[in-house]
């Protein structure tokens, strides 16, 4: 071959090489899907909503700090464990609370997560033809009613709140804080389409995914908390008449893993021991004393047990399936007054350990109950105690009660079972509105104890009650700066706007 | 202990001393045989030499005259090739003594043997030897030296003599690399070039190197593009051996890295490997061998300083001391041992040996050249279980196949093992450093229990009466390195085949096929280890035995590189009149396809090295992971170099990239550069400058791109699906955003403008190199922050910010050969370097070097990247009084504790009180070599060092802080706060007050400035003759030390450190924090070089 012949080959090659090579720069993204090919069928929408549930739970409390928030922050419990440990949680429940408060920034970034991942549910799925209609309305049903959880947590910590529907970029997401008025507008919007998508129940492998009852329980709670009463009350009726719900015999079996997703159950975060990737309930290690393996946090208070009804000698049953105390066993094993400096530990969120071994500590089995039928009826009863219907308010009041009472029935290792203890937890008779408000409230704190709601209905109770149930162990408390968490330090930093707040 | 640590040496490198006294034994007697020459020619028996035939004397006639011979008187002139008188000329008698040197005119007179040899020698000029064959009368004309100026270098896409070079161009040789006794390419440009910063993150061997050109340039770091043999590569340089290169060009500024576009923001490193010459065949040999050692340990508190120092605490604090009647009780109360004085640092930091050799075979026709190469590299590491092994196969062959076609092939294949114990961090991150664990460990336990057992937790009883803790409750370090087992296999093939044809005179069209394939395994085993529950020392009052590792467990990850590129280039030289012109076209395609795989399992019944399998593990899940990722960059450049009359040079670059990781909407981005060049020296008015003889102008301006440190799709949001929730008990998984892209990304812009001058003086036995260079980096990546409540998605990279780095560049050389006996050069280099970050695009200052859950640096517009943010160390209180009146530190600040500055003014120290307290980027760093020859001899002497650096000795916040039973070092033990006056520096010795004591705060802040005789060399080059039986035509024994001195204040380990695994994600922003680094081996070896 010429060495021209080649030279002219060799130019050839370099202009073909510079005009036909770009395929080079052809490379799909490998390994992941993007926004633009994830939602074409109806397992993905699926997988997406799925994502969603997964910041609700408590494989790690110290991300899911809402126990600290909700108990710690309140009079029914204190932070426990070590004097050293986990210190931020120690000065929420003294009220020394720092914009960089770990407990502060995790429940604003977990439940935040939990909004992101529902918003991308709801971008992902809005125009799309690829999805089944059906599918669809499940999906974004439930997305809807994660969003207005997540919301209405953030609110009640919060107050005034950015609120986020999309997927952003960084100079969208810069959005300055909602009134509280307007994230209950929002959560209100998506309850209501929550409850129109969803279904009054599921089954089998679906067991555990929201429900039109929860949609509607939320909304009930978020009318309550507005102070909507007659709605609240319709509302909560709407979950009764739903005939799907039912208090359970026995008060314990709400936080038993041999009872998971009961007819109580309107809404439970699920946990399962033994899975990989891990998903169990990690708080029966941080609420359980050293010495089983745990971590000993969380001590319930004096004034949570005395909050219990005491009738002719007798307690109410429910303060000794809600707290552990010296005379009682915790669960499978013997009582130590040096595990707690209160002298109680609480037994809602732990199982014994014939269920969960020490070795295995963190990987609990119980659901936490985010909404119970139990706690509809409550807002019912308070619902229409407040909207002026006292007498009305004391049918729900009273099936709460029964039930508590009743446990005597069904629990064959309370004293005395079968039988009813004479004049224990009777049915409440009082309709003068400001004597059954009363009454209502001391039956929220046994019936809810230490289910992480107790601080919010503290500060909805008002300044008067809010400084009486706190000021006693935290005399920094203030109802003005306190009544809501600052907003965190890392919030700050990164959103310009966050100190504008609209109306 | 010093006898001990002796003995230690002797016994464990018996072997690698053994072999040491054999080869002194070999140069013993080579050196015997020439001395035996020597003594045997005046008798004229040596009957080698005779029929050698030589006519040449090589005797030092002063020893051994030549009565034979009768002197007679030479005269004559010397000049140079312009007939322009030397003054000064040396001439000199072969092998003997300075006879004369030239007068005003040029004339020399000398009186030698009429058969004499003269040799004749002046600075900047090629020395001669002229035999006087009975002539009285010699005029002598000498050749200019062939100097670096003419020195072809290799530059982007091709070849340019030194002194046409427009832009800012380091070239390092092979023999400016010889006899380093190092393993890695990168590490042997520390200190050889001017604005190349190296810098070894840790002194393990076959660790992490950081190279960066002309300053950090960008928050996330880049470091340069590596060009091997044409092939761009970024493994490829840590798999081939230095004794394979031939020379190395270092690009700096913009002109002359530009024309490598997008990727060139890092600067260009062009490595050129060797490649065989016509003529016979040459076979070289090089080998050396040597032990390293460790050097400068730190003094620690031996157990009587530590117990004295632990009891001072307990007083302080109010807490039991240590009782004699409890020290006397160790040894004979069960679950004790009888107290030792182990100093843990020279127990873990044992010699090892480190060796090298290489053989070459090249050679060819006029047509054909070949040269293949084999090398072997061991490097034992200080600490067991470390270590790097390197192969490494080279060949070569290039072939005129006739006056038009040229081909050629050049393959380098090597495999290394490199052994890895944890080398910093806390093991947050990998690994934690055993050197670490060195320092915790307090000296009162023994390493070993009398039946030779490990002893792993000193053990502890915590009892009312019991020993407590005080031994400390610290990793056994020497266990741990024991236990240790990860080793990174890595198989490289690094290829390039090429074809170039010539069908014009002026113009080549060359077409190259490069490959860089790479296949990196690691393998971790994990054993179980600790105290064996049959040990007789366990646990007291039912403590349990200590394991590590439970379960055992193994982990397998395997990465598969495949890089090829295609460039095809057409270069054409055109001459017109004094107008000379070279155009270079070309087209480049780059692909690098990328895939992983990764397993691990747990619990093996069976840990020896033959069970440890995937398949032996016994958990009931194993953990697998495997990914893939491809790239592509399609470019087209282009260059005109221009030349008026040798005086006014010019270039002109572009280069047009477009790459697979942008939008595939706009993926495409053009850079261009310029440069002049004035060459004064040729100009008519410098003709009567004499001493001047090289005079240049230099400036070049261009921009290079960078996109380092990008994910593969930046562009794009992507969904992870590793998200799980049990609906009814059951695993469900999960899919959301984990990542948002951003569209928009682009690379980062460096725009960089250069200005240089080259100095020569004394025909250019002086060299002098100026440069000032201005770089600004825009469009920098950086991730642009999402407010938590816009969710936890990794946030999108946007182009904002800017970086400025700037700085003076000196390279200096000096020649000068006094006679023929005598002749040194030194060589030096010199740069400043200031960084500093110009804009944040807005954003907040961005936090780094994370340490526990704070973090120690801070990047913030006005100050260099990853500058150090804390609180400042004010002295100690010395009394109550001062406590009072200073701002409030916090409950129970006594006396002795550290006194912070409150910056802010609030009277209140806290976070807001921290403060800039210098970064660590040197603000200058300095290399100089000198050689020395006399005769045989030669010596030369590397240092290198750097200046104004600062590094966060967080090691010494636990070994000085005293928090916990740690071991502490002598300062502490011996120099803390004992009353007022005492000290200002050490605070008082305590455990409750460390909270306060060890904060974040210049306190452990230290200069990390230093001065290291990197290399130090002395060798011997025997006669030729010599080795004429031997059949050896050269042949050079030396022997040599790295790291023989090292000048410094900083008072950890080792002050080469840059980056830690704890901080390794932040790269510059979290560099300079020393968690107790490897420190690098202090080596002498023994070499010989030899042709044949």
């Amino acid at each position: 071959m010429k060495a021209k012949n080649i030279s002219i080959y060799l130019l050839l090659v370099l202009f073909v090489t510079a005009a036909g090579c770009k395929k080079v720069l052809n490379e799909p993204v490998l390994g992941s899907y993007t926004p633009g090919n994830f939602f074409t069928n109806d397992a993905n929408a699926k997988l997406a909503v799925n994502a969603a549930y997964v910041p609700l739970t408590f494989t790690n409390p110290s991300n899911n700090t809402i126990w600290v928030l909700g108990d710690v922050a309140s009079d029914d419990a204190i932070k426990g464990g070590n004097a050293g440990d986990q210190s931020d949680f120690m000065l929420v429940n003294q009220f020394n609370i720092l914009p960089t408060n770990s407990a502060v920034q995790n429940v604003w970034a977990q439940y935040y997560n939990g909004i992101f991942a529902c918003n991308v549910v709801t971008d992902g799925l809005a125009g799309n033809t690829a999805v089944s209609a059906a599918v669809k309305q499940q999906v974004l049903g439930q997305a809807e009613f994660i969003r207005a959880y997540c919301y209405f947590i953030l609110t009640n910590c919060y107050g005034a709140i950015p609120i986020h529907l999309h997927v952003e970029t960084p100079a969208q997401a810069q959005k300055p804080r909602s009134s509280q008025a307007l994230v209950y507008a929002q959560i209100e919007a998506d309850c209501t389409a929550a409850a129109a998508a969803l279904p009054t129940t599921w089954t089998g492998a679906d067991i555990g995914r929201a429900t039109k009852g929860a949609a509607l329980a939320l909304l009930a709670k978020t009318y309550l908390f507005e102070g909507k009463w007659a709605l609240a009350a319709t509302t909560a009726q709407a979950v009764d008449a739903l005939g799907v719900y039912s208090l359970l015999p026995i008060f314990s079996q709400n936080f038993q893993a041999a009872t998971k997703n009961n007819a109580e159950g309107i809404f439970s975060v699920q946990h399962q021991t033994g899975l990989t990737p891990f998903q169990g309930n990690n708080l029966n290690q941080w609420f359980a004393p050293r010495s089983l393996n745990g971590y000993g946090f969380f001590y319930p208070t004096q004034s949570l047990v005395s909050n219990f009804e005491v009738d002719n000698g007798v307690a109410d049953p429910r303060l000794n399936y809600t707290v552990a105390q010296a005379g009682q066993p915790y669960f499978d094993s013997a009582f130590d007054p040096t595990w707690t400096t209160t002298g109680y530990l609480s037994k809602k969120h732990c199982q014994p350990l014939s269920e969960i071994p020490a070795s295995n500590k963190g990987d609990g089995n119980l659901n936490y109950q985010a909404i119970r039928f139990a706690e509809v009826l409550l807002i019912e009863a308070e619902a229409l105690n407040e909207s002026g219907n006292s007498a009305g308010a004391l049918v729900p009041l009273n099936r709460v009660r029964k039930r508590a009472r009743e446990s005597y029935l069904y629990d064959s290792t309370l004293p005395g079972y079968p039988v009813v203890p004479a004049g224990l937890l009777p049915d409440i008779t009082v309709t003068d509105q400001s004597q059954l408000r009363d009454i209502i409230r001391v039956e929220r704190r046994s019936e809810l104890a230490l289910e992480f709601h107790r601080f919010f209905d503290i500060i909805r109770y008002g300044e008067a009650y809010a400084n009486a149930a706190l000021q006693p162990n935290a005399p920094a408390f203030n109802y003005t700066t306190n009544q809501f968490f600052p907003i965190p330090e890392s919030e700050i930093e990164t959103n310009p706007n966050i100190g504008t707040i609209v109306k | 202990m010093k006898k001990t640590y002796s003995y230690f040496i002797i016994y464990r490198y018996e072997k690698g001393i053994r072999s040491t006294a054999k080869l002194a034994f070999a140069f013993f007697l080579v050196a015997m045989v020439q001395f035996a020459v020597y003594a045997n020619t005046p008798n004229g028996s040596n009957l080698v030499l005779q029929t050698d035939g030589s006519s040449k004397s090589y005797l030092p006639s002063k020893l051994f005259p030549n009565h034979a011979q009768a002197n007679i008187i030479v005269k004559g002139k010397i000049t140079d090739a312009s007939g322009e008188v030397l003054i000064g000329a040396s001439i000199a008698l072969k092998n003997g003594a300075g006879l004369a040197s030239t007068d005003i005119n040029g004339n020399f007179t000398v009186t030698v043997p009429e058969n004499a040899t003269l040799v004749v020698s002046y600075i900047g000029y090629q020395t001669q030897e002229i035999e006087v064959a009975g002539r009285t009368q010699i005029n002598i004309v000498l050749k200019e030296a062939g100097n670096n100026l003419n020195e072809v270098v290799v530059t982007g896409y091709g070849t340019q003599r030194k002194k046409d070079l427009t832009g800012a161009v380091s070239v390092i040789s092979a023999k400016d690399i010889a006899g380093i006794a190092v393993g890695n390419v990168s590490q042997i440009l520390q200190g050889k070039a001017a604005g190349v910063s190296v810098t070894e993150s840790s002194g393990q061997p076959g660790g992490g190197i950081t190279v960066q050109i002309r300053g950090i340039g960008t928050i996330n770091g880049v470091s340069p593009l590596y060009i091997i043999d044409g092939i761009p590569t970024q493994n490829g340089i840590n798999e081939i051996s230095p004794d394979d290169i031939e020379s190395i060009s270092v690009l700096k500024d913009a002109s002359s890295a530009a024309i490598y576009g997008a990727r060139a923001a890092g600067g260009v490193v062009i490595v050129t490997t060797k490649h065989g010459l016509p003529g016979k065949t040459k076979v070289s040999a090089s080998v050396y061998t040597g032990v390293q050692s460790a050097a400068n340990l730190i003094p620690m508190a031996n157990n009587t300083q530590y117990i004295a120092a632990y009891n001072t605490a307990a007083v302080n604090d109010g807490r039991p001391t240590i009782t004699n009647a409890l020290l006397n009780s160790l040894g004979t109360t069960p679950g004790t041992y009888p107290l030792s004085n182990t100093d843990w640092l020279i127990a873990l930091l044992r010699p090892a040996n480190i060796t090298n050799a290489d053989l070459s075979l090249s050679g060819g026709s006029d047509n054909t050249n070949y040269l293949v190469s084999a090398n072997y590299f061991n490097q034992g590491g200080l600490i067991q279980n470390s270590s790097y092994d390197r192969f490494n196969l080279h060949t070569v062959i290039n072939s005129t196949l006739s006056k038009y076609i040229k081909v050629g092939t050049n393959v380098n294949m090597g495999y290394s093992k490199t052994g890895i114990v944890g080398d910093g961090g806390d093991g947050t991150n990998g690994g934690a450093s055993v050197v670490r664990y060195a320092l915790f460990r307090t000296p009162g336990t023994p390493v070993r229990d009398p039946s030779g057992q490990y002893v792993s937790l000193p053990e502890q009883d915590q009892s009312p009466g019991g020993i407590g803790n005080f031994l400390g409750d610290g990793y056994n370090p020497v266990q741990l390195a024991a236990n240790t087992n990860n080793y990174n296999n890595n198989y490289d093939v690094l290829g390039d085949a090429f074809i170039e044809i010539t069908p014009i005179k002026g113009l080549k069209i060359r077409s190259d096929f490069g490959l860089d394939f790479s296949l990196l395994n690691n393998k971790q085993f994990d054993p179980t280890f600790g105290t064996p529950a049959n040990d007789q020392y366990q646990g007291v009052n039912g403590q349990p035995t200590q394991t590590v590792n439970s379960p055992s467990a193994l982990s397998q990850a395997q990465t598969n590189t495949l890089n090829y590129n295609w460039t095809n280039t057409a270069t054409y030289d055109l001459t017109l009149h004094k107008n000379v012109f070279t155009f270079l076209l070309g087209t480049e395609i780059i692909k690098n396809d990328i895939q992983t795989t990764g397993a691990s399992t747990e619990g093996f019944v069976n840990q020896s090295s033959g069970f440890q399998y995937l398949s032996n593990g016994t958990t009931t899940y194993d953990l697998v992971s495997g990914g893939e990722t491809h790239y592509g960059l399609a470019s087209e450049f282009g260059r005109i170099n221009y030349q008026y009359d040798n005086k006014y040079l010019a270039s002109v670059n572009y280069r047009h990239d477009a790459s697979s990781e942008l939008d595939p909407s706009a993926q495409a981005e053009s850079f261009y550069s310029g440069s002049l060049g004035w060459r004064i020296d040729q100009e008519d008015f410098m003709k009567n400058v004499k001493p001047i003889s090289t005079f240049k102008l230099r400036v070049s301006f261009g921009q290079a791109g960078n996109a380092q440190g990008l994910s593969p799709y930046p562009y794009e949001s992507l969904l992870s699906g590793n998200y799980y929730y049990p609906f009814n008990g059951a695993s469900n998984q999960g899919y959301t955003i984990s990542t948002i892209g951003n569209p928009n990304i682009r690379w980062e812009t460096n725009t960089q403008t250069d200005g240089g001058v080259d100095l020569g003086f004394f025909r250019d036995a002086l060299l002098l190199s100026v440069d000032y260079y201005v770089k600004n980096t825009s469009n920098v990546l950086l991730p642009e922050p999402l407010p938590p409540s816009a969710g936890n998605a990794s946030p999108p990279t946007i182009n904002a910010g800017k970086v400025r780095d700037q700085g003076l560049e000196v390279e200096l050389t000096y020649r000068q050969v006094i006679n023929h006996d005598w002749n040194y050069s030194i060589k030096g280099n010199f740069a400043t370097l200031n960084d500093d970050v110009v804009s944040l695009g807005g954003g907040a200052p961005i936090a780094g070097g994370k340490i526990g859950s704070d973090y120690i640096t801070l990047t913030q517009v006005g100050h260099p990247i990853g500058s150090f943010y804390l609180l400042q160390d004010e002295g100690i209180f010395q009394n109550q009084q001062q406590i009072l009146t200073h701002a409030y530190q916090g409950q129970g600040i006594r006396p002795g504790d550290v006194m912070y500055k409150d910056i802010n003014g609030d009277g209140t120290i806290d976070q807001n009180d921290r403060a800039f307290s210098g970064s660590p980027i040197p603000k200058f760093t300095y290399g100089m070599t000198a050689n020395v020859q006399y005769k045989s001899f030669d010596l030369s002497l590397f240092f290198q060092g750097v200046y104004g650096n600062k590094i966060y000795n967080q090691v010494a916040t636990d070994i000085d802080g005293f928090y916990r039973p740690f071991d502490i070092t002598e300062t502490t033990a011996t120099k803390s706060w004992t009353g007022p006056g005492s000290t200002n520096t050490y605070p008082i010795l305590s455990w409750t007050d460390a909270p306060n004591n060890t904060q974040f705060s210049t306190r452990f802040l230290e200069s990390g400035s230093y001065l290291r005789l990197k290399n130090a060399q002395l060798g011997y080059t025997l006669h030729p003759d010599a080795l004429k039986i031997l059949g050896v035509t050269s042949a050079r024994f030396y022997i040599a030390g790295t790291n023989l001195l090292t000048f410094t204040k900083y008072t950890g380990l080792d002050p080469e450190i840059y980056q830690n695994m704890n901080n390794a994600g932040d790269g510059p922003r979290g560099a300079g924090i020393d968690w107790g680094t490897y420190p690098s081996a202090r080596t002498i070896t023994i070499g010989v070089n030899a042709n044949f």
